[in-house]
């Protein structure tokens, strides 16, 4: 079944013409060429694919395209533009060494962003929850945990610049 | 993109959803988080020909206090079950089983609704419903009805809801100022579906420890006991009687199931009695 949405994409309002069957992660990644969200299980474990929706992350390959009509979506891709000068917490992966394939990084960046919005100040237990639903295969997570406490410390105190709704 | 072609409806009142389910009969499925069917989908395991999403009906996110019990709505997420003030206050093993959901990003999307109706028998609201008491409403184009979380669960993903009904509200005893509650899980890994878990509720004269992934639903298991009682011997009791009312339990790891429902129907009610009413 084709129909037509209206979502707004990092920013900019969108109207798509999709089939049904597509997922929100599809859209993100071939329809609108949005690459810097990975598809690593299609089964909601690994979150390579999380983004935000409506101000809250969730496993986009878990949810439906058509299901987003009116609705917000973040994808990593609005952290820096240039990908150039990057956003702190992204800054605080690369001097911390928190990605080796990269693949998982933009997941975990986001959830990051996440954490940091509710938690400003997190324990290396929170962190470490707070990432549980992001997994990596490279890093042992132990780098990850130093970035994002790095992560903190930067942006603490700044406002993020991704809206989170309580 | 998924493999069959499917309809797809997001109506934005409850009652034209509930028409859909009526002329959909066995072809439709219910969208409201996707945690256990969008995978399901993409794996290929389920394969409907209408999904009918609920995430567009407004009104449905509700939490309200109705006299003795605590209702709430059927688009309710897990992260809002986990965290919101009234749930906690009054129904606090509700909230500390929805924080071992998954994780972050499955709780912001998955449903309490949505993990009944599904019942897979490891989920983490399934004994502390049953331990409550909960009832359920079920509503169909026709009219209501309400049914007892007990009754609900019938078997392995198998519950009292006909085809053309959605399960629209949760409720939930408000426990006593002098209830004690708490709940266990034994996972592989924070958030995966429990091996076994147990929902233990102390009040005023009774014991009632539910415990669940040892069958196609949970168990209950209620026994009278005064506050200021011997602890040891009740939580000896209840471990004694779990262990008894697993005995059908098959399968290679029978005997670690029953040996684990024992240990953590004893931790719940032991944690429970532990705590500061």
């Amino acid at each position: 079944m084709e129909l037509p949405i209206n979502v707004t994409v990092n920013g900019t309002a969108r109207k798509l013409r999709i089939d049904s069957r597509t997922t929100l992660v599809d859209l993100i990644r071939e329809h609108l060429g949005l690459t810097g969200t990975h598809i690593g299980c299609t089964t909601g474990n690994c979150g390579a694919c999380t983004v935000f929706l409506n101000g809250r992350t969730v496993k986009s390959c878990c949810v439906l395209a058509a299901d987003v009509d009116g609705g917000e979506v973040t994808t990593i891709e609005v952290l820096s533009e240039s990908g150039r000068e990057l956003h702190p917490v992204q800054q605080a992966f690369v001097d911390h060494q928190g990605l080796q394939c990269g693949f998982c990084t933009p997941g975990m960046i986001l959830s990051t962003l996440q954490l940091l919005a509710e938690n400003p100040n997190p324990s290396e237990d929170e962190i470490r929850h707070g990432i549980v639903g992001n997994l990596c295969r490279c890093t042992g997570y132990q780098f990850i945990i130093d970035s994002i406490r790095a992560a903190a410390e930067s942006v603490r105190g700044r406002p993020t610049e991704i809206a989170v709704r309580k | 993109m998924l493999s069959r072609e499917f309809d797809f409806f997001a109506p934005s009142e409850l009652g034209e959803a509930l028409s859909v389910l009526r002329d959909s009969g066995d072809d439709a499925k219910v969208l409201a988080g996707g945690m256990s069917l969008m995978p399901m989908m993409n794996l290929g395991l389920v394969r409907p020909r209408v999904v009918l999403s609920l995430n567009h009906i407004d009104g449905l996110d509700y939490v309200r206090e109705d006299g003795n019990s605590i209702s709430f709505g059927a688009l309710v997420r897990h992260y809002q079950v986990a965290s919101h003030p009234t749930i906690r206050r009054f129904c606090p093993m509700l909230a500390e089983a929805a924080a071992h959901i998954g994780d972050v990003q499955v709780r912001h999307r998955g449903t309490a609704a949505g993990s009944i109706a599904h019942a897979d028998p490891a989920a983490d609201y399934l004994p502390v419903l049953i331990a409550y008491g909960a009832t359920f409403t079920l509503r169909s184009s026709t009219g209501d009805r309400q049914i007892t979380a007990e009754d609900f669960f019938v078997d392995f993903m198998t519950t009292a809801l006909s085809p053309d009904e959605l399960l629209v509200e949760i409720s939930v005893p408000k426990e006593s100022n002098v209830a004690r509650s708490a709940y266990r899980k034994l996972a592989r890994l924070e958030g995966s579906f429990a091996i076994v878990n147990a929902g233990a509720v102390i009040d005023r004269s009774t014991v009632r420890v539910a415990v669940g992934g040892v069958g196609g639903r949970p168990i209950l298991i209620e026994q009278p006991w005064e506050i200021g009682g011997s602890e040891g011997s009740v939580v000896a009791q209840i471990g004694q009687l779990v262990y008894e009312a697993t005995k059908g339990v098959v399968g290679e790891d029978a005997d670690y199931k029953r040996s684990v429902a024992r240990t953590f129907s004893e931790r719940a009610l032991r944690a429970a009695l532990t705590k500061a009413s």
